[in-house]
């Protein structure tokens, strides 16, 4: 049972004869409806954007042919629609696009054919509503030193329109559109580009048009395997191209998996930093995108990263979720999973004592001082294992940082890195002195030594 | 078992319009078998997110098959829904396998998730799943699941002396989440493991740990700028009494940190019963840590605070010091002997006398004048003084009881 109706329709209006002076009837017309043979969807996540090439045989006749596209009630972008021959260019010519002002999403393209017979055509168009979305789950083992790491890619159909065994492909990028489509679409009255002056974003989305024609790749039906995701390097953009065929209704999405990694190792590192993630250690794996983590075969687009650890237990944990951004080849991932409360960080202000002080005026004032600040603090780890600690500092002013291990992660960051064994606590101490008022020459922290 | 009216809640099917290459279903109308619940696991681990697993055998024909899951009334994440198939049966690689088929061991999984499918404005999801042979699979679908909440509560019993207690602390489970879940294990993270019934609207408490011989260190308190005030005294604030407990193993505990919940204390009567003597709300306490629970008033101890004297002595134009002495005088009715803590918040301490600055207190207490031993002066952070003072215990009988006075010589260094 089809629950939608299709909303597409490509009509040879019999109206048109060759060599004939149209002689349109205005409220009748008689049409046949050749049926969509194939259709891709090109589908970008930056933007509501998609971009449908599909693919329709004509009949046409010698002379001038009136064919009729309609669009109701979907988002397409009637400034977007084209059509051309895919066979026998040279005999047929799209002599002109018109919009009846009396008849919303609808075009009427005027084409000229030298031969009689059946040609295959390609209607492209700009259509909102289709969208796909990324997103990974990841599973450590239960002593977290190897992970899988399974990434999915979901379209999503709000378009209107059903597309019954289209090709897929997704584009991994930010393009730059100058008008929303689903403005465009709801806009109604389009605005005629002057012949030989293709706006820019015409021009550009042309341009987009022919490098994705480029990418094409053959699809066939896959049964007895999720369909693989293939890969392809695009300008600035990347495309996937999902095998095979996939039918997508309208108000379905669909999630297939896009890459899967076995046996990755990772690092786990604790960071520190109260000026970001408040007074707790917060836990990240650190892995990268690349051939050694068993990664690196395409960027990892934006998306929710699920994490969980196999408990040992025949069952899991949940780590923790977080959005990821856009991940290039060779670069890092980091995967926040939350604190954990078997370590502890404390961190205690023990006081300052004033010194150097700086008079002016009459009576005289005081205008500038040192504070020397006894900071104390302890990492207790209480897991089994040794663990990395991370700790950022922002301090504001200017500071001279006396301490070991410490060095400048910016003019205003003292960063300190341990490493603290097992079951054990590792206490850190330091003074800092602050020149305020009139001592203060500069707003940065020096090191007193290393660093 | 599962029953019918759990059926409308969650269900689970595997549709019966089974075919190989067969795409899915465009029309929502089904035959399906209904796969009970095998195992149900409630994980409580995060203390934001509860997971929830469950296995059911799944039969699978040969070649394509769909499964349909959909919930209502109960607020499952979609997006967390995983498809897992335990004990995955395998064979060995083929020559035409692709290689995205080819498990780094080697081997080639007989059953696939091909796609998951949302239909619009349902709760509902539909996995294609590829069986190359018909088989009885064992799956586990995990999901976070929201207002089946956890929380955890103490109750502990003291001694009649106070020495120990017993802490039994249990966690509380409230499902709210518009599913029951019969026979489920039930695991927080550490502690017992549990097997129990969930009801749908339930809330069950368990006990996940008894910490028994733990040694309690009863503390009192007199702190001026936070005590409660005392009627027409307006020299004494009230002191307050405090369990302290320490979550280590030297104390019989520290198996793990204590969570956040409500502590509830009782004390043995001498006559086999209990007594409440208060509750507090029990802070998150890492292992190696202080819970400390604010049980009540000390009105046996009486406390008195003066300042006796605020002097400046110029040091330059407008730098000065101040010299202070703060004398406290302390009165202990109980029969017990005692060690009050005194706290005092240099940072009111300088507002009060010198006004508000912009700059931190500089301070220290100077043995000269001060009448208290070295090891009875804290300083415990960069605003806060700690005094610690035994109290002897009233006599006996008749005797009266005798007031001890202490003063403390303190000085706030650099102020201008």
């Amino acid at each position: 049972m089809r629950t939608y109706k299709t909303l597409l329709a490509l009509v040879i209006v019999a109206a048109a004869l060759a060599f004939a002076a149209p002689v349109h009837a205005r409220n009748i017309d008689l049409a046949t409806v050749p049926p969509r043979e194939s259709v891709q969807l090109t589908i970008y996540n930056s933007e509501d954007l998609t971009l449908v090439r599909e693919t329709r045989s004509l009949s046409l006749k010698k002379g001038v042919n009136h064919i009729q596209y309609s669009w109701a009630n979907t988002l397409i972008d009637p400034t977007s629609v084209e059509i051309r021959p895919l066979e026998k260019e040279d005999q047929i010519e799209v002599l002109d696009t018109t919009y009846p002002g009396d008849k919303p999403q609808h075009c009427i393209w005027n084409i000229d054919s030298k031969m009689e017979g059946q040609v295959r055509f390609q209607v492209t168009y700009f259509t909102s509503g289709l969208s796909w979305s990324a997103d990974y789950v990841v599973i450590t083992d239960p002593a977290e030193k190897e992970m899988s790491f399974d990434g999915y890619v979901q379209v999503y159909n709000n378009s209107g329109e059903e597309y019954e065994g289209a090709q897929v492909r997704l584009v991994v990028g930010v393009v730059n559109l100058v008008e929303k489509i689903q403005d465009l679409a709801r806009r109604g009255v389009v605005p005629m580009a002057a012949p030989g002056a293709p706006a820019p974003k015409a021009a550009k989305m042309r341009a987009m048009r022919e490098a994705v024609a480029e990418a094409e790749g053959a699809g066939f039906a896959m049964a007895a395997r999720a369909p693989e995701i293939i890969k392809e390097g695009l300008s600035e953009y990347f495309i996937y191209t999902i095998e095979g065929t996939q039918t997508i209704q309208n108000g379905w999405s669909k999630r297939m998996l896009s890459l899967r990694a076995r046996q990755v190792k990772f690092d786990i590192l604790y960071r520190v930093r109260p000026h970001q993630y408040g007074p707790k250690p917060i836990r990240f794996f650190l892995l990268k995108n690349d051939e050694e983590h068993k990664l690196g075969t395409t960027p990892l687009p934006d998306g929710a990263v699920r994490t969980f650890r196999d408990n040992g237990r025949d069952g899991l944990c949940f780590l923790g979720e977080q959005s990821n951004k856009y991940v290039p080849i060779k670069e890092d991932i980091e995967l926040n999973v939350g604190i954990d409360d078997e370590v502890v960080w404390e961190w205690t202000d023990m006081g300052s004592t004033r010194e150097k002080f700086a008079f002016d005026y009459n009576p005289p004032q005081v205008v500038g001082w040192d504070e020397v600040h006894t900071w104390k603090e302890e990492v207790r780890n209480y897991k089994g294992k040794a663990i990395r600690v991370e700790i950022r500092h922002q301090i504001a002013g200017d500071i001279d940082l006396d301490a070991e291990m410490v060095k400048l992660y910016d003019f205003q960051t003292a960063e300190f890195t341990v490493d603290v064994a097992a079951r054990t606590k590792l206490p850190i101490h330091y003074k800092y002195t602050s020149h305020m008022g009139r001592n203060a020459k500069q707003s940065r922290i020096r090191l007193k030594q290393g660093g | 078992m599962l029953s019918r009216a759990r059926l409308r809640v969650l269900a689970f099917c595997a549709v019966m319009l089974v075919a190989t290459a067969a795409r899915p279903a465009l029309a929502r109308i089904k035959l399906t078998t209904l796969p009970e619940r095998q195992r149900v696991e409630i994980q409580l681990d995060n203390a934001n997110a509860t997971l929830i697993e469950e296995e059911r055998i799944v039969t699978l024909l040969k070649g394509t098959n769909q499964i349909d899951f959909s919930w209502s009334n109960t607020a499952i994440d979609k997006d967390t829904i995983l498809f897992r198939v335990v004990d995955m049966p395998t064979r060995n690689k083929k020559a035409d396998d692709p290689a995205s088929l080819v498990r780094p061991d080697g081997k080639v999984e007989t059953i696939r998730v091909i796609n998951v499918a949302y239909p619009p404005n349902e709760n509902a999801l539909v996995w294609e799943v590829y069986s190359e042979e018909p088989a009885a699979a064992r799956v586990r679908i995990s999901y976070l699941i929201a207002n089946l909440q956890r929380s955890f509560d103490y109750r502990a019993v003291s001694e009649q002396d106070e020495k120990k207690l017993v802490l039994r602390k249990y966690i509380r489970l409230d499902n709210f989440s518009g599913e029951e879940f019969g026979a489920s294990g039930i695991w927080a993270g550490f502690g017992n493991y549990f097997q129990r019934q969930v009801g749908m609207n339930e809330a069950k408490q368990m006990l996940i740990w008894k910490f028994a011989d733990v040694p309690i260190k009863k503390t009192y308190t007199f702190d001026w700028w936070k005590g409660r005030t005392v009627p027409d005294e307006p020299d004494q604030r009230y002191v307050e009494m405090r369990y302290v407990l320490t979550n280590d193993e030297k104390h019989n505990m520290g198996k793990f940190p204590l969570q956040y919940g409500k502590a509830r204390i009782f004390q043995k009567d001498g006559r086999g019963g209990e007594a409440f003597i208060g509750e507090d709300w029990g802070q998150f306490t890492p292992i190696d840590d202080e819970m400390k629970l604010y049980l009540g008033l000390a009105r046996d101890i009486v406390v008195k605070r003066k300042v006796m004297k605020n002097q400046r002595q110029n040091v330059q134009g407008n730098l000065f010091h101040s010299e202070i002495v703060l004398e406290y005088s302390m009165e202990n009715f109980k029969p017990d002997d005692v060690t009050l803590d005194i706290s005092e918040d240099m940072l009111q301490l300088r507002e009060q006398l010198c006004g508000h600055k912009d700059h931190d207190p500089e301070w220290e207490v100077t043995a000269e004048g001060t009448t208290l031993g070295k090891e009875q002066v804290e300083r415990k952070d960069a605003r806060t003084l700690l005094l610690h003072v035994p109290l002897k215990g009233a006599p006996k009988g008749q005797g009266e009881v005798k007031g001890v006075t202490a003063s403390v010589h303190l000085w706030l260094r650099n102020e201008w």
